[in-house]
């Protein structure tokens, strides 16, 4: 029975948590559209729908029912096998994020919280390592499809990945030291109490969430870091074989896995789904949601950032991309590294 | 006489068969032996007085009468004497060789193969001499000598060599046949087939286009790459190939005009004002005050379009993609006042030979002041997004270096030729419209980089601003067309209404007017670079030859050296950086 419960609970979880990171995709290939549009002094999509509302379903209608090609010379199983080698593990990430305040319900004597599907006591470990298995999928992708603009791709993706995860997991350590927990859950809650104790501002985790948040930019293949993809010089990089669902996938994982890194950032800098003030401003069951509420404002945010730098900033060549990673990005963050240890052990 | 063709004369007193001036503008011509033609080339080039150090174009023409049918043109430019010369050699049909000028401008190696190619004269000593705008295994002869028809020989589904759409594709083994693999390998070339070792394995050779995001149209470029950087890099032309020079041949002088708004697209108008420049200059004809202003001021804005739209997609390419819009967004109004002033937005229409089409109108003026009052606003915002951004600045800065003296070298001229430092500006050393009556400068860059390029570009547009400005309030009260009746037709008002001048204009558009015999060559200053019209009339109403200097053809013919040793994300930027466009550079 008790097991019956868990599982029936986790399950609804995992289906609202889905749901929602679905919905969250299709409303960024909107928004994403819509803001660069604005910067760039023009409407984006206005015909499908008021305002051009409804055009990610008229995109996933398209792409559903594209042709689906495997070019000649590939390798079709690893062909088909990466896409979805890329958006599994984006999509596992969501297990450990708290969403909501870290509250526990008694339902028939099984203890349930509500706002996290899982609360391992590794969360952010358990991100990294899933994050790390997404870019097989675009290595895989890019040697499977046989075409020279993939394989490069594909090597560019693997090269930077390696690079710039070790940025973000360093980068984190900072946060780690204060909150002496690897758990997601842990970490959010030691920032409770207005926004002078986010690890931002209170644990002076500027240097870490500045690697932090470039890194993931970098991490996620995305302007100025787009260089898998990199589509002038590319075609698509290691995409360029792939259309239909499989291309979806591609780009859904992409989303999902920017929606990802702005929940993780959210969570280990800006306190999560803690307001900016002392407590809630909502009585009760109100104020859960208005944790929640919190969360979302601060992972769109980060979303909107991703857009904002997008609309700026060219792309960064290859040995420019290795250089700054490893230059410049590794010794800052092995320096707040040492700096954090250090103003902590002597604050202790 | 010429001091310079006496000295020539004297110098070589076998090998100049003649030395002359032609025409009312006394341009220099030499006539040459082919077998000297080295020798002499070496020593225009390397002779302090005479210091012809570009080669603005060569062309040969086909005289089929002749008993030295072809005749080979060679158009020198010194850019420290400023003047030019044109060296000509004659040559049999039985055996068309003329040694290579190669050894001494290198920009000659893609000049020499075009005249290959279109007029079947073998380069001796040439180290790439293949068919460059026609296909290589292309086999219906030369299209531009006198017995090739003009509408071409068999058509499509005749050409063995082209891929029948009603038949079943042939199975191939692979991608590439067996006899072609690795043609571009020149090193490897007469070495027994399993002789690999040669080479090293690494090297990937990766085809680039005609089909690709960044060629900016049809180009195609064969990269050898280690890694990702670039061994070797060969340029394809000719995708967009469409044989204007011959087609310009079987049309009377008006009739040309559109067929120029198509070369280079981007920038019609400028493509129309060179090419009416040069048969006025064959008629010696002399414009209206009014008119010229009109036309500088309508060159200059096209000018601002080429470059927005240079910018635009050169930071596109480098994936700076908001610039892109924004550049657009600009050259939107300057497109909205031309449709107001001709009717078109692309392929545009206005200049007539001897004048233009129609005069401004104030709302129009009105309109282009308002332009000019935001046009520095909206370059401050490029600026804001480029001029000091870290990764522009990395990724365009020692990028696509050329030295001045390679520049100049390998004929390049325009913004690609100011960014190395050499203030070579055709509104400047010849001045034509009202460019001499205004106040502007050159912007030259230092270094010959992708930076320097940008830099050049974005200061013209502001002189160009500048000048459209002054040209706006000196512009005189005329007539913007020349009074010449043999050329020009009355006014269309008159044409509907008098039947005297209703015979008149039918007279000029059915026979067409007959310059004199001549050879002329006027070039411009387009914004890509110097846009030469080479016209050889026999006295008829359409012209005998005409050839076009295409700045980007001649730009592509450096491509190899500007691009070894970068990386392959830097192929765009140097695409870029020409600001090729294919139409003006296959013709």
């Amino acid at each position: 029975m008790d097991m019956l419960v868990f599982a029936g609970a986790s399950v609804a979880k995992i289906a609202v948590v889905m749901v929602t990171v679905l919905i969250t995709v299709a409303i960024l290939t909107l928004a994403e559209r819509k803001v660069l549009s604005w910067m760039q002094d023009r409407m984006g999509p206005m015909e499908v729908g008021p305002y051009g509302i409804l055009q990610p379903i008229a995109d996933g209608i398209k792409l559903f029912f594209k042709e689906d090609i495997i070019p000649a010379g590939a390798n079709w199983v690893l062909f088909s096998l990466a896409p979805i080698i890329s958006l599994i593990p984006a999509f596992i990430g969501f297990a450990v994020v708290p969403y909501g305040p870290n509250i526990e319900y008694e339902l028939y004597g099984v203890t349930i919280k509500p706002f996290i599907i899982s609360d391992i006591n590794i969360g952010i470990l358990y991100v990294l390592a899933f994050a790390s298995i997404g870019a097989y999928g675009v290595i895989l992708g890019g040697w499977a499809s046989n075409n020279k603009y993939s394989l490069l791709g594909g090597l560019r993706a693997a090269a930077q990945v390696i690079s710039y995860e070790l940025n973000v997991g360093l980068a984190i350590i900072g946060v780690l030291i204060l909150a002496g927990s690897l758990s997601l859950v842990t970490i959010a809650e030691k920032q409770a109490g207005g926004f002078w104790h986010w690890n931002l501002i209170g644990g002076l985790q500027i240097i870490g969430f500045v690697v932090y948040v470039i890194s993931s930019v970098a991490e996620t293949n995305r302007l100025p870091f787009d260089l898998p993809e990199a589509d002038s010089e590319l075609v698509a990089g290691w995409m360029t074989e792939y259309s239909g669902m499989r291309f979806a996938f591609f780009f859904m994982a992409e989303y999902a896995n920017m929606i990802l890194v702005s929940c993780i950032a959210s969570v280990l800098f800006l306190g999560g789904y803690h307001a900016p003030y002392p407590g809630t401003l909502l009585p009760g069951i109100l104020g859960y949601f208005e944790g929640v509420a919190w969360f979302t404002v601060k992972v769109y945010f980060f979303l909107f950032l991703f857009f904002w730098i997008r609309a700026t900033l060219p792309r960064l060549r290859y040995d420019q991309l290795m250089r700054f990673g490893w230059k410049v990005m590794l010794p800052l963050a092995l320096a707040n590294i040492v700096i954090t240890a250090i103003v902590v052990y002597v604050l202790r | 006489m010429h001091a310079l063709l006496t000295r020539l004369a004297e110098r070589f007193p076998d090998a100049v068969l003649a030395v002359r001036e032609e025409g009312p503008y006394k341009d220099l011509v030499a006539q040459v032996k082919p077998a000297a033609v080295p020798e002499i080339a070496r020593f225009l080039h390397d002779d302090p007085e005479a210091a012809f150090d570009m080669l603005s174009d060569m062309l040969a023409v086909d005289y089929p009468e002749d008993e030295d049918r072809f005749e080979v043109i060679y158009l020198l430019k010194s850019l420290p004497r400023n003047h030019r010369l044109r060296l000509k050699a004659r040559l049999p049909e039985d055996d068309p060789t003329i040694p290579t000028v190669t050894t001494v401008w290198k920009g000659a190696n893609f000049l020499e193969r075009e005249v290959f190619d279109l007029m079947g004269i073998t380069f001796a000593g040439h180290p790439d001499l293949r068919r460059i705008l026609m296909p290589e295994d292309y086999d219906e002869g030369y299209p531009l000598r006198k017995d090739f028809p003009t509408e071409g020989r068999g058509w499509r589904s005749t050409f063995p060599f082209l891929p029948r759409l009603d038949e079943p594709a042939a199975p191939m083994a692979s991608e590439v046949p067996e006899d072609q693999h690795r043609p571009f390998l020149k090193e490897a070339e007469g070495l027994p087939k399993d002789t690999k070792a040669v080479r090293r394995q690494e090297e990937l050779l990766l085809n680039m286009g005609p089909q690709h995001p960044a060629t900016h149209g049809v180009l195609r470029m064969v990269l050898e790459l280690e890694g990702e950087r670039i061994v070797k890099a060969t340029p394809d032309l000719g995708y967009l190939h469409r044989g204007v020079e011959k087609l310009c041949e079987g049309l009377a002088y008006q009739q040309i005009i559109p067929h120029t708004d198509r070369l280079d697209y981007v920038c019609s108008m400028t493509n129309n004002y060179a090419y009416v420049r040069a048969v006025e200059k064959l008629l010696n004809l002399a414009v209206p005050p009014r008119a010229e202003y009109i036309r500088t001021v309508v060159a200059e804005m096209q000018r601002i379009i080429g470059h927005l739209f240079w910018l635009g997609t050169q930071a596109l390419d480098i994936g700076a993609m908001t610039v892109f819009f924004w550049t657009f967004r600009e050259r939107e109004v300057l497109l909205d006042i031309f449709e107001k002033l001709c009717g078109a937005r692309l392929t545009l229409n206005y200049y007539r030979i001897g004048g233009v089409d129609s005069d401004f109108t104030p709302d129009l003026v009105q309109r282009l002041g308002a332009f000019l009052d935001t046009f520095p606003a909206h370059l401050h915002e490029y600026d804001e997004l480029l001029l000091t951004n870290r990764i522009w600045l990395a990724r365009t800065k020692h990028v696509a270096v050329i030295s001045a003296e390679d520049a100049v070298n390998f004929g390049c001229t325009g913004p690609v030729l100011r960014g190395s430092g050499v203030a070579y500006d055709i509104r400047k050393a010849e001045p034509y419209g009202a460019y001499d009556k205004v106040e502007w400068e050159v912007p030259v860059g230092k270094n010959g980089d992708t930076y320097d390029r940008y830099w050049v570009r974005l200061e013209e547009m502001r002189q160009s601003a500048k000048i459209i400005r002054q040209c706006l309030a000196q512009m005189p009260e005329g007539p913007i067309i020349a009074d010449a009746p043999q050329i020009i037709p009355p006014p269309k008002q008159k044409v509907m209404r008098d039947m005297e001048s209703l015979i008149h204009h039918f007279i000029i558009f059915t026979q067409g007017f007959k310059p004199p015999k001549g050879e002329t060559y006027c070039s411009s200053e387009a914004p890509k670079g110097e846009l030469g019209f080479f016209i050889v009339s026999d006295g008829g109403p359409k012209p005998y030859r005409m050839k076009i200097r295409s700045p980007s053809f001649v730009h592509l013919g450096a491509f190899d050296h500007m691009a070894r040793g970068y990386l392959i994300a830097d192929i765009v930027t140097i695409f870029g950086t020409y600001d090729v466009v294919m139409g003006e550079c296959d013709r």
